[in-house]
């Protein structure tokens, strides 16, 4: 998956928080027109459980419920990474005045005083929703190369943990391939590196033609990309890397039309049903052996590992 | 008093995307005046506590401000200690309302 990819046309889930079921219709009709999925959840305990479960865009919270009430409510929402970016707005009594600072203390970023004033109430749901597609865009924008438009380095580390955690889990096949430009502080040396920039933005929009959805490409360091495949078997991984070379080494480049680039590749991962059983930090390191084994054996190529063909490490039974 | 007896419409009445709700909720009323004397007789506090409370959130913003204060009252007084002689007040005040409300309607109708 590229960032670029990333975005969604789906209408944004809107969590009502309130014990009041009138207060449920209420919303529903005055909402009803408006692009969102209104979710409704009757007690403070359920409307935690479900903003973790549904991580909507906004959560509409009344305060004064029995039992959890509001403020914990929106302590758990803060508490939780997960939950902790979508804006809250408090409904709340016209009179509470203590309860609103309090609210915002915690967290709350907009307030709606009962009755409802159908236009503030739409215009603030409105305004809250602008409040979390800004949030989302921010938080895409801290994991995004500049340079590549991929993602970043602290995504993929993001991305490499919880994949490999799966694998551990389910057993599902998981290919992860490193490239490194091939004798790139020559072409920054002789070309400049505007051009070398320019290499570099090259095989990105290669890796994003080549990749599918499903992929996480990232920019791993200066000339090196990391794409990790999910449910993609090594012999597949190294297909998809062998398109991704050839369309490299056949690029013609503006800045130095005589001058082919080429890439190595380390690509290593596991098949269906397969047993792992090396860290995350391990498997790295073998892309990181296979990555060198294409340098020393004469670079444009791809070397691979299968985990699951390869002999694992041994229980220690003597 | 007379306008103690005269039906309450509510504020929304003519408020054609409230129409249906408003409607919904004053034939529930009846519904919620037997639950709250149920729960005043027998002394249920909890239960009228909880009832008080989401009248005070909901009665406003289908148009009845007067039930809102009067359930806000209510649980207010539960909350402080129920005692049902100086509740009765009180909770007849938001009986009396509510059934106004329920009447009102019906002629709208």
């Amino acid at each position: 998956m590229n960032p670029s990819a990333h975005e969604t046309n789906e209408e944004p889930i809107v969590l009502l928080i309130d014990d009041s079921i009138d207060v449920h219709r209420l919303l529903a009709a005055r909402l009803r027109n408006e692009p969102l999925v209104l979710m409704s959840a009757e007690s403070g305990a359920e409307g935690l459980r479900l903003a973790r479960e549904l991580i909507p865009a906004t959560v509409l919270l009344d305060l004064d419920m029995p039992e959890v009430d509001g403020f914990e409510v929106l302590r758990g929402l803060k508490d939780d990474p997960a939950t902790a970016d979508i804006p809250v707005v408090v409904l709340s009594g016209l009179t509470a005045s203590q309860d609103k600072v309090t609210a915002f203390d915690l967290g709350a970023i907009d307030y709606i005083t009962k009755p409802f004033d159908i236009t503030e109430l739409r215009v603030r749901v409105r305004s809250a929703l602008r409040m979390h597609n800004l949030v989302q865009m921010l938080a895409q924008r801290a994991q995004i190369d500049g340079l590549s438009g991929l993602w970043n380095r602290a995504y993929f580390d993001h991305r490499w943990e919880e994949e490999t955690a799966a694998v551990a889990r389910h057993g599902r096949p998981l290919t992860i391939a490193l490239i490194d430009l091939d004798h790139f502080k020559s072409i920054n040396d002789t070309y400049g590196h505007p051009a070398g920039d320019t290499v570099i933005q090259g095989l990105a929009a290669i890796v994003g033609e080549e990749t599918r959805a499903s992929d996480i490409c990232c920019r791993y360091g200066g000339e090196e990309f990391a794409i990790i495949m999910p449910d993609t078997a090594p012999t597949d991984g190294v297909m998809l890397c062998e398109r991704i070379r050839q369309s490299l080494k056949a690029k013609q480049w503006a800045r130095h039309p005589n001058r082919q680039v080429t890439g190595s590749f380390g690509v290593v991962g596991v098949s269906e049903g397969g047993n792992v059983n090396i860290s995350k930090e391990e498997w790295l390191e073998k892309v990181d052996q296979n990555l060198y084994k294409a340098k020393k054996n004469g670079r444009d190529r791809v070397e691979v590992t299968d985990l699951s063909g390869a002999p694992v490490r041994l229980a220690d039974t003597g | 008093m007379a306008h103690e007896t005269e039906p309450i419409i509510s504020a929304f009445a003519d408020d054609p995307e409230m129409a249906d709700l408003v409607e919904l909720f004053t034939e529930e009323l009846p519904k919620r005046i037997e639950s709250i004397e149920s729960a005043f007789e027998s002394q249920s506090w909890d239960s009228l506590r909880t009832i008080a409370h989401q009248l005070k959130g909901a009665a406003p913003s289908y148009g009845f401000d007067s039930i809102g204060q009067a359930a806000g009252t209510v649980e207010h007084r539960v909350k402080d200690g129920p005692d049902a002689e100086s509740l009765r007040g009180d909770v007849e005040a938001l009986l009396s309302l509510c059934r106004r409300a329920a009447a009102g309607s019906g002629g709208n109708c």
